[in-house]
């Protein structure tokens, strides 16, 4: 036990103790403000049809804690996952495999850490929703218990199933990141899909890992007794209406918590442990000689290395060819290309490809809503890492104390990054101009920009990848959920303020960029 | 060709200082840095390398400001920094393009210098491998081939022979001795016969200061007469060191001869000829 308090002690510090923790701390308060929207909002994020809850106790506890469940499952997976691959990446996980501590321990331990750091944040929202009840609330009494038992019952087990997946994930597609979050945005869609089914048994309780059909169908029966309505159901996430939509109100004072929900919430818990439990047998303890690829690939560089290792022998400067100068940021520009292209398994190229291809078929607008934000989402982790590989590869002595780096550098890293961007986006891109829809191409190509100055300014800024992974999983998400507020290219309305918005987004992301990236630069 | 360095500190906060009032100046041939962990070496060769700005002083290259005016030692620049890494991806060629591209070279010629440059290290077999498979010591060797692309004029080596063995270190120290005509050459390293056996001149750093700084024969001076070696009881060791500066001891069943400095030695103590190492051990220890 005491190898598993350590462990999880240092990860949770190591993994706290960063920019990109503090940051998504910020945008969790700012989303837990904005789980209790005001009267006179436009959007609401538990959708019933023409319907809302007026602000008791039981409602903004409930609603809180279901949208903090909803919300942080989502993208904590993005922000806890990527644990153990730390430990490799620093080699610590070497120390680790000759300690005592059982696979399971360990993976347990992780499992643990990735909750303590879901829980920190939960706690945030938990806090925030106690001040909205008094923000929004318009003289109802207040009900602790209907704050604090919703969070114990809906968010924690939640939040524990989506700490054990981060792990399960970690030990079966290893350094495969791209595959684990593919992976997540299906379960998580499966999970969504029959939270919001229409039957209340016993087996559709059970198997609901969030627990949120028990209150969803609550407030759907509700609502349709009261109001000898028929509503088909209610959805959860930020729903957005026109002015002129009016709201009939009723009073819902929460949920009896039956046996049959307790025991689900008990069994999520035990299918967390279990599933990690299980994982651990398939665990490969940093053994990375076990992989059988790596074996053959170690066979065949052998054969050309010789026996006894080369050492240097005489350089003599003035034999060596005279240099040229060459201040060009294109030599600069092909590397980045390479190394963009060349990260990651090849064999996902084909995914790209394919999903290029499907661009050339599909209507313009389904397109330009899902496939191309899926398909520039699917190149995050080559995107996250492009200002951080030097950092990380710790080649930044080399790049910064290079000639003027800011000037040739970090243009040569963007330029790579857009150029990457644009040539995936070009069958949709030459549709738009066949049908001579010049404002969309401007569209995608801002866009295209916007995202790669997004993933170096967030890298500069935070220091690592983290941050921009979960940001653009969540962009894409709420672009293919048709949000316009965070329709960075053009897919849902093409007109100027889009355009225009864009534009100055972009020019304020490469100024902080720059100036970031020149203060770093100097400051090592 | 000087770089004059005058006043320079470096506080990284409150509580830690990196370099404190360091002035010194560097000319061409080979300085050797020495100095223990956190003495600030490595803080001093990242503000000449112009990737760390100084709290307080200048660096002046040939009378131009190189704080105010990085890209002018830049150009002239090669640095081969204490942990640095690779994009594990790109193989040696590839690797070495972009370094070269990164330091504003170009031409013609430039893939017969990489060539010649992997020639050099021994690394043309391997070229077409990616770096990442490479060992610990053919990283350092492509390390050292990057910081000569340039023909550079200033050359800084924080901690080389780390992971080379020791073939690869005397061939290493033969091509430093090489450059060292036309060139500043700042080597830093922890094993003081690296230093011992290249350097014209030597520098002793503690605590962000200058301890000294002079050619080896005047640093050695400080404890030339005072080093002695004597056989003692292994269990009187102990007690020894609190009395004495101890600089190796090598045990021989019960007793455990040693060298140690002193200006009233043991009865019996043979005195020895002084070295580097007895020097920089006695400066680092009596001024702690």
């Amino acid at each position: 036990m005491k190898y598993i308090y350590s462990i999880i002690k240092a990860d949770y510090l190591q993994r706290t103790r960063s920019y990109a923790f503090l940051i998504t701390m910020a945008i969790t308060i700012y989303a837990a403000y904005s789980f209790v929207p005001p009267p006179s909002a436009h959007y609401t994020t538990l959708n019933i049809v023409g319907f809302k809850g007026v602000y008791n106790s039981a409602w903004v506890g409930h609603l809180s804690a279901m949208m903090t469940t909803v919300m942080l499952s989502l993208y904590g997976f993005f922000l806890v996952t990527g644990g153990i691959k730390k430990d490799v990446d620093t080699e610590v996980g070497l120390i680790i495999a000759t300690t005592p501590i059982s696979n399971f321990g360990y993976l347990l331990s992780k499992m643990l850490s990735n909750f303590l750091v879901l829980l920190t944040i939960a706690g945030t929202t938990f806090v925030v929703s106690l001040a909205m009840f008094f923000l929004r609330s318009s003289g109802y009494p207040f009900v602790i218990s209907n704050f604090i038992i919703p969070f114990l019952l809906l968010a924690l087990p939640a939040l524990l199933f989506i700490s054990a997946i981060a792990v399960v994930g970690e030990v079966f597609l290893g350094k495969r990141a791209i595959l684990q979050y593919i992976g997540f945005v299906f379960l998580f869609g499966a999970i969504m899909g029959h939270t919001q089914g229409e039957s209340n048994d016993t087996i559709a309780v059970i198997t609901d890992p969030f627990g949120l059909r028990t209150m969803t169908m609550s407030i759907q029966n509700q609502v349709n007794n009261e109001f000898h309505t028929h509503i088909d159901g209610v959805s959860m996430g930020f729903t957005f209406h026109k002015k002129e939509n009016a709201f009939r109100t009723f009073t819902w004072n929460g949920i009896t918590w039956t046996p049959v929900f307790m025991l689900s919430r008990f069994l999520w818990i035990i299918l967390s442990f279990s599933l990690v439990y299980i994982s651990s047998f398939f665990f490969h303890r940093f053994d990375f000689k076990q992989i059988a690829h790596k074996k053959k690939k170690a066979t065949r560089y052998a054969d050309t290395t010789p026996l006894v290792p080369p050492a240097i022998t005489a350089i003599s400067m003035s034999a060596l060819p005279p240099i040229l100068k060459n201040y060009s940021i294109i030599p600069l520009i092909k590397t980045e290309i390479m190394l963009l292209v060349r990260k990651g398994s090849k064999w996902f190229w084909l995914v790209n490809a394919g999903l290029c291809a499907s661009m050339l078929f599909t209507p313009l607008s389904i397109s330009h809503i899902y496939l191309l934000p899926v398909l520039w989402f699917l190149q995050v982790t080559r995107l996250s890492e492009l200002a951080t590989k030097e950092k990380t590869n710790r080649l930044h002595y080399f790049t910064w104390s290079s000639y003027k780096p800011l000037q040739r550098m970090l243009p040569a890293q963007i330029l790579a990054g857009v150029i990457l961007m644009v040539t995936l986006a070009l069958p949709l891109i030459i549709r738009y101009l066949l049908v001579l829809n010049g404002f969309a191409v401007v569209n995608i190509l801002l866009g295209a920009v916007f995202i790669v100055l997004l993933a170096v300014c967030m890298g500069i800024v935070s220091g690592g990848k983290k941050l921009y992974e979960i940001v653009f999983f969540l962009i894409t998400y709420l672009v293919t959920q048709k949000l316009p507020l965070v329709d960075y290219l053009g897919a849902i309305a093409h007109n100027s303020q889009v355009l225009y918005t864009v534009l100055i987004l972009n020019i304020a992301l490469c100024c902080i960029s720059f100036w970031a990236r020149n203060y770093q630069a100097r400051h090592l | 060709m000087a770089l004059v360095i005058t006043n320079l500190t470096k506080q990284y906060n409150k509580h830690k200082t990196g370099l404190a009032d360091y002035s010194i100046t560097i000319n061409k041939g080979i300085l050797g840095l020495l100095g223990p962990n956190g003495a600030g070496k490595s803080t001093l060769m990242k503000i000449i390398a112009t990737i760390s700005k100084p709290t307080h002083g200048t660096v002046f290259l040939d009378g131009e400001d190189i704080v105010a005016n990085p890209d002018r030692i830049r150009k002239v620049l090669g640095y081969l920094p204490q942990d640095f890494g690779v994009y594990p991806n790109l193989n040696a060629y590839e690797f070495l393009t972009y370094i070269a591209a990164l330091k504003g070279l170009g031409g013609n010629d430039l893939r017969k210098r990489i060539d010649m440059l992997l020639e050099g290290v021994n690394l043309t077999a391997d070229a077409k491998r990616p770096i990442g498979t490479y060992s610990g010591g053919m990283k350092q060797r492509i390390g050292i081939a990057q910081a000569l692309l340039n023909d550079p004029k200033i050359l800084i080596f924080d901690e080389p022979t780390v992971g080379l063995d020791p073939e690869e270190r005397v061939r290493f120290r033969q091509l430093v001795s090489d450059l060292a005509d036309d060139c500043i050459i700042i080597l830093s390293s922890h094993i003081v016969s690296d230093i011992e056996t290249i350097a014209d001149e030597v520098a002793i750093m503690q605590n962000g200061r200058l301890l000294a700084k002079a050619i080896q024969p005047d640093i050695i001076k400080n404890v030339e007469g005072r080093v002695f070696e004597t056989l003692i009881d292994s269990s009187h060791l102990a007690d020894f060191k609190t009395k004495n500066l101890v600089i190796d001891t090598n045990r021989q069943k019960d007793k455990t001869r040693v060298r140690y400095i002193t200006t009233t030695p043991l009865a019996g103590s043979t005195a020895l000829t002084a070295t580097l190492e007895d020097a920089y051990l006695f400066l680092t220890h009596s001024n702690a």
